[in-house]
């Protein structure tokens, strides 16, 4: 009442009337008196919308999440969920406006589990342990959580896939047409082969030499199976080591054997590229066998696929894996919708149809999903066993910047670092430019020490 | 002052409601420019004096040090080197390409309707889709560029457009002009015909030839209009982020990367707002600057 009278008085001393500012106090203290029975009323009958963002969202999994929100929906009367579309190359600065502005998704599903690290690390995120806890700990492949455990006791996030994501993938018919009997295990093989297959319009490999991420993330890659790591066990810059220039060396060399624009490429480019069959070998995850299937059918009785090369048979191969995840972020509304969907999301109904979509390319962590019959049904699934296998293990092995090797500190700045692009320039500058290797990769350890003190 | 403060208080009641009356009806306008400028402004001014992380928008104050950190190293300095050379080429270009499009149009040819409406095209659509069309004429796979010159026999291999230099650039500069190319025929073609025909007629039969007209009678009259044309281009292209990201991300290493770009990178990849305003605002600075040196120049020159 006291900033009513207040408000009369400022009111009256504009000039306005007072039968027009008792009408306008009268209204207020009506919506005011009326406010939390409305606000109750409207939180029952008003239908909760749930926010949804992927990077993965090719028409296929857009129809099968369609279907997976039809049935939560249907499940959940009143609550409507919304597919939004984001992009591996665009999602750091989507989520960073959307903090910034409070705009944000419910649920969060396939990016890599450092972003997941790192937004946790920011206060940024809520815990996933009772997402987890409702999907059944015990469902999942042994240690399938392990990437998102936080510093703090709790998961910062869930894996909803797993991905192979730099295979190397081969067509056995260009292989046998050159007079190779197996797959490449080391580097000098790959060349050989690349070599070999090359001509009339083909190409050796997409390698994508392009300032984003994707040239990162194959890069950081290249270096591990090198035998080196771009960070020690507790996070000091380790790039500048042998490793690294041996593998800069290789992928040099490798450039004569990529097509011209693969100083531009990224994802899409690269796979496009063994896919319409302009490459005779790929560097990416499943997507390859659907797409094949789906788009140049004439190859797809050849393709296969193995990890890729390191430098020599004493290094062990390093897969990259993002560890696709689904997180939540931190004080958003209808906390209870959300976590309901996100655990939903595992319902095997919907899970399997989901990973299907793009089959092999997105694999489960549920050991129930990968025994079960339907999953194991699927045509390609059932045609390409050998190399789904294959991924599931590798990717199972699989780590990435944020999680070089399992003895090391979670890096909560891999996702800056990635943003940044600083790998993808030191590939740039050293392969493009012919610059200096010791010179720039001392320039590029410079630099990730400033990313990592910002 | 005597004078005025005797003149303000013989003003009579209805002189000063008058005043008053006028008060009122530019405050909305002034308190719209304050909102959508001055604030914004004052705003970016602000954030550039702290450290900020983008996604809490928390951060502390750290006054100057952004503005040494950014003017201190090569990427700024690089990036307005690219920035120029990137405004200056595309500029050019539309302004070559604009008068040239705008004079064939202010001639009595046939369809020119049509094709005065068709050139307007690549302004009109959006910059998502034509990047995405030039990205596939240039792609080295499947792009027709590559294949037309692999038919001609002009080449022997695809050409890496966007991924080496000077391609990139120089790729860069040509879609930009054609993109925006349309803006200064529109201008131009509106002035043109307003060229009284008298002065045309006047110098031919002082024995001027075409290019004579063109340089004696058209640019001159075109003066103002370019004037008006090239700040606002300059202005716009100074600060074009979409096509330019699109298009090659900035590189080859950086060597496409322009101020805005920096920007866009530091606020939402590297979750440095700070740094990221301290970069808009030098920009502008800069802007500025070149523009009050440009209009100086312009007026001088005017007779």
């Amino acid at each position: 009442m006291e900033s009513n009278s207040i408000l009369l008085r400022q009111a009256l001393k504009s000039g306005i009337s007072r039968r027009n500012v008792l009408q306008g106090l009268g209204s207020t203290s009506l919506a005011a008196s009326l406010s939390l029975p409305l606000a109750k009323r409207a939180s029952a009958t008003d239908p909760v919308t749930l926010r949804w963002w992927s990077p993965q969202a090719s028409p296929d999994q857009l129809k099968m999440y369609q279907t997976q929100i039809a049935t939560f929906e249907a499940a959940h009367p009143g609550v409507k969920v919304a597919f939004e579309p984001t992009s591996d190359e665009g999602y750091p600065a989507q989520l960073a406006a959307a903090f910034a502005s409070k705009q944000l998704p419910n649920v969060v599903t396939h990016l890599p589990s450092f972003a997941a690290q790192n937004y946790y690390g920011q206060g940024l995120l809520e815990p996933m342990d009772a997402v987890i806890k409702a999907i059944g700990e015990d469902m999942y492949f042994p240690g399938a959580n392990d990437v998102y455990k936080t510093a703090d006791g709790h998961y910062c996030g869930t894996p909803i896939g797993n991905t192979a994501a730099d295979m190397l993938w081969l067509r056995k018919d260009l292989m046998r047409k050159a007079g190779i009997d197996k797959a490449p295990q080391t580097w000098d093989e790959l060349r050989m082969a690349c070599q070999k297959m090359q001509g009339g319009g083909i190409f050796g490999a997409p390698l994508p030499y392009g300032l984003n991420s994707m040239t990162s993330l194959i890069f950081i890659g290249f270096i591990h199976r090198a035998g080196g790591q771009i960070f020690s066990p507790d996070l000091a810059v380790a790039i500048d080591s042998q490793p690294t220039y041996d593998a800069l060396e290789f992928y040099k060399s490798m450039r004569g054997f990529c097509p011209p624009g693969a100083t531009n490429y990224s994802w899409g480019e690269s796979l496009t590229a063994f896919v319409s069959g302009a490459t005779a070998t790929g560097i990416y995850a499943g997507r390859v066998l659907a797409n094949v299937t789906q788009q140049n059918p004439g190859i797809a009785d050849s393709v296969t696929c193995a990890t890729y090369p390191t430098i020599s048979k004493d290094v062990a191969s390093w897969t990259f894996n993002d560890f696709p995840s689904v997180f939540i972020p931190k004080d958003i509304a209808n906390m209870a919708e959300t976590k309901a969907f996100a655990a939903f999301l595992f319902e095997p109904k919907g899970y399997i149809p989901q990973l299907l979509a793009a089959p092999g390319h997105v694999l489960p962590v549920l050991k129930t999903i990968a025994e079960d019959p339907t999953y194991l049904a699927n045509p390609i699934i059932h045609k390409y066993t050998a190399e789904v296998t294959l991924m599931a293990g590798a990717a199972a092995a699989g780590k990435n910047l944020g999680y070089e090797t399992d003895k090391h500190k979670p890096n909560l700045k891999a996702n800056e670092i990635i943003a940044s692009n600083v790998i993808a320039e030191l590939v740039q500058r050293v392969v493009l430019n012919g610059e200096d290797a010791k010179a720039t990769v001392g320039d590029i350890a410079k630099k990730l020490e400033a990313l990592m003190k910002a | 002052m005597t004078t005025y403060a005797t003149q303000d208080r013989t003003r009579n009641p209805l002189e000063r409601r008058y005043a008053l009356l006028g008060v009122a009806l530019i405050a909305p306008t002034v308190l719209i420019l304050c909102a959508v400028i001055v604030y914004p402004l004052v705003s970016a001014i602000d954030l550039s004096l702290f450290s900020i992380y983008t996604p809490t928008l928390k951060g502390n104050w750290v006054g100057l040090d952004n503005y040494m950190q950014v003017l201190g190293s090569s990427g700024f300095w690089g990036a307005l080197g690219t920035t120029v050379v990137w405004t200056v080429g595309t500029l050019l270009l539309q302004i070559v390409f604009g008068v040239a499009m705008a004079l064939l149009l202010n001639q009595n040819i046939l369809f020119r309707s049509l094709a005065r409406s068709l050139v307007l095209f690549p302004y009109f659509v959006s910059t998502v889709v034509a990047v995405l069309i030039w990205r596939w004429l240039f792609n080295d796979l499947y792009g027709i560029l590559s294949h037309l010159l692999i038919q001609l026999g002009v080449v022997d291999m695809p050409v890496d457009w966007l991924g080496k230099m000077p391609n990139a650039m120089e790729s860069v500069i040509f879609v930009g002009a054609w993109k925006f190319f349309p803006f200064v025929v529109i201008a131009v073609l509106a002035r043109l015909q307003t060229i009284p025909e008298q002065l045309y007629e006047a110098a031919t039969i002082d024995g001027a030839g075409v290019f004579g007209r063109f340089f004696d009678v058209t640019l001159p009259q075109l003066r103002d209009v370019l004037t008006i044309v090239i700040l606002l281009r300059t202005i716009w292209d100074f600060k074009e982020f979409d096509l330019i990201y699109l298009l090659t991300g900035g590189g080859p290493v950086n060597s496409t990367r322009t101020l805005p770009l920096i920007v866009y990178q530091q606020a939402f990849g590297l979750n440095q707002m700070g740094v990221a305003a301290t970069y808009a605002v030098a920009m502008m600075v800069v802007m500025l600057a070149f523009m009050l040196i440009y209009l100086y120049q312009a007026r001088r020159q005017t007779p």
